[in-house]
């Protein structure tokens, strides 16, 4: 028998999870730190 | 007034709104007057030591102010409980962290490759980035009419333009190394880190995550990534080396750092309150506050010609008329809802419940919530930063400098000032939430 009270919260991660890599909010900073340190990179 | 924390108010009442919209420009103020005041115990820093130290040095008193003054405040047991309530906000506090780190390297090789005077008006762009961030991704400015829109773009542009003169003038004299294209794109990309950090800042207010909690995850990645930076640049040994021969001087670093939080709290307040296209601009005064104390306190612009001081006026004139234009336009009722939905849009996605949400935006605390209290490691977390700063101040070297101590005092009064009356105002209206 499957215990849905142990999976539910590696369910709600990997939903929370789900949401957080189709956020654009996420990858629009994430786009600027890895431009910004290949910036750095490309001038030192 | 009546207090405020632990009731529950089904709505946002709009004397409660206009009360909310002056604390975020008192705070936006304060923040200016305190991140200003910051660049004050980096001066007795005599030259010698790397660029990259220095900025290491003050993370490390940042992480310090970042951790002991929530605890002090609030108690950690109210950083638990926001971060339990919207876990993922822990991300977007590392990224934000991280973003600033680059951003304040990339100003150092900046003003090295093309001077202050070209550096800080290229970098300062970060609040017209931050109004359109603000407008794209979270319904700011919008509904907000012509008039307001206008006042805050205007503002922006116009302080812009003071940060400018303010940044030639500050600059006559020393001139810059050498003009280079890589400086241009050093301080343009700051601007666009800094920018894009009030991403996570405005994410995290929208769903209710208190700003103490925020900055205290923050730091991680500040601190994270600046040690990251460091060592890759000096390598571990020659930093440690560098480190041991700065300590005596150790102490006014942090110090300079622990003061940059303290505004960087109230930028983080008013950011909540009046939203980034509003908060980051008033924030973006510390450049004039930076110059009072140059001229008043370390005498910086002694002896130049009647242009500079002609700069110096214009550009602060032009730095308050904007300051003026941008504290006169807070949001409407109708914008304010535009906001609201952005934040709904948030608790949905998480699955934030929308009471908290929506106490939280209205700077309260919901019924449920536990009373924050501090415990054991609060007053753990106190002393040990107070223990380093005294540490550090024991081994500290009084600075050999001519110093103004008439318009030091003044300014510290002024900072202290306006520290009480944000600070009162905040706990009377909202008692930090």
């Amino acid at each position: 028998m499957v215990n849905m009270n142990a999976t539910e919260p590696n369910t709600k991660a990997r939903g929370r999870l789900a949401s957080i890599l189709s956020d654009i909010h996420f990858w629009v900073p994430v786009a600027v730190l890895m431009g910004g340190l290949l910036l750095l990179r490309f001038i030192r | 007034m009546p207090p405020v924390a632990y009731t529950q108010i089904g709505y946002t009442t709009e004397s409660r709104a206009k009360k909310l919209q002056l604390l975020g420009i008192l705070s936006g103020f304060a923040a200016g007057a305190w991140l200003g005041a910051a660049e004050a115990p980096t001066k007795l820093v005599s030259i010698g030591i790397s660029p990259m130290v220095i900025s290491f040095i003050m993370v490390i008193g940042v992480f310090l102010a970042r951790w002991s003054l929530p605890a002090l405040i609030l108690g950690t047991s109210s950083v638990r409980a926001d971060v339990l309530r919207a876990p993922h906000l822990v991300i977007w506090a590392l990224l934000a962290g991280c973003l600033w780190a680059v951003a304040n390297t990339l100003t150092i090789f900046a003003i090295r490759d093309i001077g202050l005077s070209i550096a800080f008006p290229l970098w300062n762009s970060n609040s017209l980035l931050g109004i359109l961030w603000g407008f794209l991704f979270f319904n700011e400015l919008r509904q907000a009419g012509w008039r307001r829109l206008a006042g805050v773009l205007g503002g922006a542009l116009v302080m812009c333009a003071g940060a400018t003169l303010l940044a030639i003038a500050s600059s006559s004299g020393h001139g810059p190394a050498a003009h280079s294209l890589n400086g241009v794109w050093a301080a343009l990309g700051a601007g666009i880190l800094w920018g894009t950090m009030y991403i996570p800042y405005r994410k995290a207010y929208l769903t209710g995550m208190n700003p103490l909690s925020f900055v205290t995850f923050f730091s991680f990645g500040e601190l994270g990534m600046m040690t990251l930076l460091s060592v890759s640049s000096l390598g571990l040994a020659p930093l440690w080396q560098e480190l041991l021969g700065a300590r005596s001087v150790i102490f006014w670093l942090i110090l300079g750092g622990f003061v940059w939080v303290i505004g960087d709290i109230f930028q983080q307040f008013a950011a909540k309150y009046v939203g980034i296209s509003r908060g980051i601009p008033l924030s973006n005064s510390n450049q004039l506050w930076g110059l009072l104390w140059g001229i008043f306190v370390f005498g910086e612009l002694h002896g130049r010609s009647s242009s500079v001081y002609l700069e110096v006026i214009g550009g602060s004139l032009l730095m308050m008329l904007g300051v003026g234009a941008i504290a006169f336009s807070s949001a409407t009722g109708q914008e304010q809802t535009r906001w609201k939905e952005a934040a709904i849009r948030e608790s949905d996605r998480y699955g934030v419940a929308a009471d908290f949400v929506e106490a939280r935006m209205d700077g309260r605390q919901l019924v449920t919530e536990a009373k924050p209290s501090r415990g054991a490691l609060d007053w753990l977390l106190v002393v040990f930063a107070t223990s380093v700063f005294v540490i550090f101040a024991a081994m500290a070297r009084v600075p050999q400098l001519s110093l103004h101590w008439g318009p030091a005092a003044l300014l510290t009064a002024a900072l202290f000032l306006l520290l009480i009356i944000c600070g009162l105002a905040l706990w009377r209206t909202t008692r930090f939430h």
